[in-house]
C-alpha cells in the first residue's frame, strides 16, 4: 500500500493500473471526504427518502459504493497499527502480525479495486431510455459512402451482440452498396452509457473498390449519438397533416393514369415539411414521409430539450467532439487504431472488428472506463466538502 | 415497327399496340440477360448524357412527369430496383444496346404508352406486380381503398374474401400480402387477366390462400357454377365506373391503351356495380362486408339505391374519402 503512494500522477494512462492515480487513490484525503459524504448521504436519504421515487433511485445508486466503503473499514480496523507492532516483545508474534497484516492488505486492497468500480459507475450514470444514433457519409464521395454501410453493418451487429433493440427511421443507400445516412433508434437503457464514446468522425485507409489506379484513399464517415430523454415524445394528428401530391385536380381514378408517386407531406403546427419520391408507389412514399417526419420532429424536439442540451455538451467534452477523427481503419495495414487510448490503441483484424463483436465490445469497454475515470478525478477535484468537514470515523 | 416507334402521338392504333408491347417485353428480357456481359464490354454511354433532351420531348407529347417517367425507365433498362437507383444518375452508364432500348422505351413513352406497360411491372402497397397490355393497371387511389380494408379487418380471426373483377391482382394480392388470416377468391372476365392474376399470385409466393376463376358475371349468372352456392365474410371491388359521355375526356395512355371493359360503366357509371349489389345479396353472409371503389359521384347515388331497392338486403354503413379528399369508397352490409 505505501508503495503505491510513491507512483505519481501523471501514469493514470496506464489503464490496468488506474489505482496509482492521484486523485484516485485512497490515501488521498479529498477522496476519503467525498466518500464520507457520500456515506452520510446515504444514511440521511435512508431516513428521509420515503416515497419519493428520484431518492430512492439515488440510494440505490449510493448502495453499493457505501457497502463497500463500509466492508473497507472493516478490513481497516483488522490491521494491527504500527505502534502495536512496534511495542509488541515477542519476535514469533511479531512476524504473525507481519503475515497477517499482509493477508489483509491483500484483501483491502482488492476492496478498494472493487470500490472504485461503483463510484465510477455512480460518476457518469445517465439514464436514458434511447438513443438516436445516426451514421452519416463524410468526405470521400462513393468511397465515403461505402464505408459508411460497412459501420453501420459492424453498428448493427454491435446491437445485436449486446442485445439491444433498434429500429431503423430513416436510410438512404446508393447504387453501388454505399450509404448516404442512416437513422436508428436504439432502445436500451444501457445503450447510451457505451455508444456516447463511439460519436466522432471515424477514417478509413484502404484502395477504393471504386478505385482504378491502385492508390489508397482516405475517406469519413462520422457517428452522430443523441440521447432521447424519457419525456420526448412524438405524435402526430391526422389532421395537423397536409399531404400534397402532384395529382391533385381532375377526376382521378380510372379517367387518368399518372403515375407520379412523390409526396410531400406539412406538418401545419411545426411547418416542417418533408418529401417523398424514392418508391414507385405513393402509399410507400407517403409512409417513408411520415417516418421521416417523425425522425425530424423528433430531433427538434431533442434539440429543444434541455436535458439533451446537457448531455450533448456533456459527450462533446474532451475527445469525443463530435468533430473529431476518433478512430482509424486501415486496410492496407490490417489494423484499427483508436486516436483516444495513448498506449495500446491499435489492433489488427480489422476484418474481425468490423464484424462488431467482442474485439469492438472490448474496446468500447476500455474507452468506457478511461472516460469514466477522468470524470471520477474531475467530479472529486471539483468536489467541495461540506462547511461542517466531516469527520473522519 | 420502328416505324410506329418514330411516329408522333395517338395515331397508334390497338393492334399495333399490341404488336409494339410484345415486340418491347421480349427485347426487356433480352437487355436483362445480356447487361451483365455487355456492361464490361462495349462502349458505354453516361446515362446523363442519354437523357439529354428527352425531358423536353416527352413535355411536348403531353406527358407531365418527366423525370419520374425517365428514372422509371433508367432504372428498368439498367434491371435495378428503382430506389436504389440515385435522382441524379451519377456513375450510371449504359451499353449500346441499353442505349438502344433506352431510346424505344422513350419513344414509346412519347406515344403515350403507359409506364406501367413499358416497363412490365408495377409496385402497388408492398408488392410489385406484373402488368399485361390489356390488363386494367391499379392506379394509387386504390391502393388507400385497400389501406382502408385492410385496416378494417387487421384484427379479424378469419375471412374469406371474394374479389369481383381482380385485373391484375393487385387489391386482392395485397390484402393476401399484409393479412395472413385472409383466404382470397377471385372472379375476373378476361382470360389474359385471369392468367396474369394467377402469375402474380405465384410470384408472390400467395398462390396456397388465392384463388382465380374466369367468369363473366351476368344477370342471374353471378358467379361460376363451382362456387354457386359459396359465402363470404367480405366481398372487394373496383367495378368500371367511367360513365360512358366521359371516355371524351380520358387520357390518350387510358383510351388508347387500356381495355375498355375494365373502365365502362354505363351512363351512370354504376351498371357493373349494380351487378355486383345482386351478386353481394346472394354470396354474403349475413354481417358481411362490401367494399367498393367507385367515381366521384357514386356515394350518395349508392345510398339512395340502397334505400329504394335494397332494403332488408343491403344497409349502406359509411363513405370514405381517397387521398385526394374526394368522397369514393363504400362500405356496405349484408343484412
Amino acid at each position: 500500500m505505501l508503495l503505491r503512494k510513491l507512483l505519481t500522477a501523471r501514469s493514470h494512462h496506464l489503464l490496468r493500473r488506474w489505482a496509482s492515480t492521484d486523485p484516485l487513490c485512497f490515501q488521498n484525503e479529498k477522496l476519503q471526504a467525498y466518500l464520507e459524504s457520500l456515506r452520510q448521504e446515504y444514511y440521511a436519504l435512508r431516513v428521509n427518502a420515503a416515497g419519493n421515487s428520484s431518492l430512492y433511485a439515488r440510494l440505490s445508486r449510493l448502495d453499493p459504493v457505501v457497502n463497500s466503503l463500509e466492508k473497507h473499514r472493516a478490513l481497516q480496523r483488522n490491521i494491527t497499527p504500527e505502534q502495536d507492532l512496534a511495542a509488541e516483545k515477542d519476535e514469533d508474534m511479531r512476524a504473525l502480525m507481519l503475515e497477517e497484516n499482509n493477508v489483509y492488505a491483500e484483501l483491502l486492497r482488492k476492496q478498494e479495486e472493487a470500490m472504485l468500480q461503483e463510484l465510477l459507475a455512480l460518476a457518469d450514470h445517465e439514464d436514458y431510455p434511447s438513443l438516436i444514433f445516426e451514421v452519416n457519409a463524410g468526405a470521400g464521395g462513393q468511397e465515403a459512402m461505402l464505408f459508411a454501410q460497412e459501420l453501420y453493418d459492424m453498428y448493427t451487429s454491435y446491437f445485436e451482440h449486446m442485445g439491444w433493440e433498434y429500429e431503423q427511421y430513416a436510410h438512404e443507400t446508393t447504387d453501388i452498396g454505399g450509404l448516404r445516412y442512416a437513422n436508428l433508434l436504439v432502445n436500451d437503457p444501457e445503450a447510451y452509457n457505451w455508444l456516447r464514446y463511439e460519436a466522432g468522425v471515424h477514417r478509413v485507409q484502404r484502395v477504393p473498390a471504386t478505385e482504378k489506379s491502385g492508390r489508397m484513399h482516405t475517406s469519413t464517415a462520422s457517428i452522430t449519438v443523441i440521447p432521447r430523454p424519457a419525456d420526448v415524445q412524438v405524435h402526430i394528428a391526422e389532421r395537423d397533416l397536409k399531404i400534397e401530391t402532384k395529382r391533385a385536380s381532375g377526376a382521378g381514378g380510372q379517367h387518368v393514369n399518372t403515375t407520379d408517386s412523390a409526396v410531400r407531406i406539412v406538418h401545419l403546427p411545426t411547418g416542417l415539411a418533408v418529401e417523398s419520391q424514392s418508391e414507385r408507389s405513393q402509399l410507400k412514399n407517403r409512409e417513408l414521409a411520415l417516418k421521416r417526419l417523425q425522425a425530424k420532429l423528433m430531433q427538434q424536439q431533442l434539440e429543444s430539450s434541455e436535458a439533451t442540451k446537457q448531455a450533448t455538451r456533456k459527450a462533446q467534452q474532451g475527445n469525443l467532439n463530435r468533430n473529431e477523427k476518433i478512430r482509424t481503419y486501415n486496410f492496407v495495414q490490417d489494423r484499427v487504431t483508436d486516436h483516444r487510448v495513448q498506449q495500446g490503441g491499435t489492433q489488427h483484424n480489422l476484418s474481425g472488428f468490423l464484424e462488431g463483436g467482442q474485439p469492438l465490445s472490448d474496446l468500447i469497454e476500455r474507452l468506457h472506463l478511461e472516460q469514466r475515470k477522468l470524470k471520477l478525478v474531475e467530479l472529486i477535484e471539483e468536489w467541495q466538502p461540506p462547511q461542517k468537514a466531516s469527520d473522519k470515523s | 415497327m420502328l416505324k410506329y416507334l418514330a411516329r408522333p402521338l395517338l395515331t397508334a392504333t390497338r393492334s399495333a399496340t399490341r404488336s409494339l408491347c410484345s415486340n418491347l417485353s421480349g427485347s426487356s428480357t433480352k437487355t436483362t440477360t445480356t447487361s451483365p456481359t455487355s456492361t464490361t464490354g462495349g462502349p458505354l454511354i453516361e446515362v446523363n448524357q442519354a437523357i439529354n433532351g428527352w425531358a423536353d420531348k416527352l413535355k411536348a407529347a403531353g406527358i407531365q412527369d418527366t423525370e419520374f417517367n425517365i428514372k422509371c425507365i433508367v432504372s428498368h433498362v439498367l434491371n435495378r430496383k428503382f430506389n436504389t437507383v440515385p435522382d441524379d444518375f451519377t456513375q450510371l452508364k449504359f451499353s449500346s444496346e441499353q442505349l438502344a432500348n433506352f431510346e424505344r422505351f422513350l419513344e414509346a413513352r412519347c406515344a403515350r404508352m403507359p409506364l406501367q406497360h413499358i416497363i412490365g411491372e408495377w409496385d402497388f402497397m408492398d408488392i410489385t406486380l406484373k402488368t399485361a397490355p390489356t390488363v386494367f393497371i391499379p392506379r394509387p387511389e386504390t391502393e388507400e381503398f385497400v389501406r382502408l380494408v385492410i385496416e378494417n379487418y387487421r384484427q379479424a380471426k378469419h375471412v374469406n374474401m371474394l374479389e369481383v373483377g381482380c385485373g391484375s391482382g393487385a387489391m386482392s394480392l395485397s390484402v393476401l400480402h399484409a393479412l395472413p388470416q385472409v383466404e382470397a377468391t377471385a372472379i375476373e372476365r378476361s382470360k389474359v387477366a385471369t392468367v396474369l392474376a394467377w402469375e402474380n399470385a405465384n410470384l408472390l409466393g400467395l398462390q396456397d390462400r388465392f384463388k382465380v376463376h374466369n367468369h363473366t358475371m351476368e344477370e342471374d349468372n353471378y358467379m361460376p357454377t363451382e362456387l354457386q352456392d359459396k359465402q363470404y365474410d367480405l366481398i372487394i371491388s373496383n367495378p368500371p365506373y367511367v360513365k360512358t359521355e366521359e371516355f371524351q375526356f380520358l387520357h390518350p395512355e387510358v383510351v388508347v391503351y387500356e381495355n375498355l371493359n375494365a373502365l365502362d360503366g354505363g351512363s351512370d357509371g354504376l351498371r357493373v356495380a349494380r351487378l355486383v349489389f345482386d351478386l353481394a345479396c346472394r354470396h354474403l353472409r349475413p354481417g358481411g362486408k362490401l367494399w367498393l371503389e367507385l367515381g366521384n359521384e357514386h356515394p350518395p347515388l349508392v345510398k339512395t339505391i340502397m334505400n329504394l331497392k335494397y332494403q332488408g338486403r343491403l344497409n349502406f354503413v359509411g363513405s370514405y374519402f381517397d387521398q385526394y379528399k374526394r368522397e369514393r369508397f363504400v362500405q356496405l352490409e349484408k343484412v
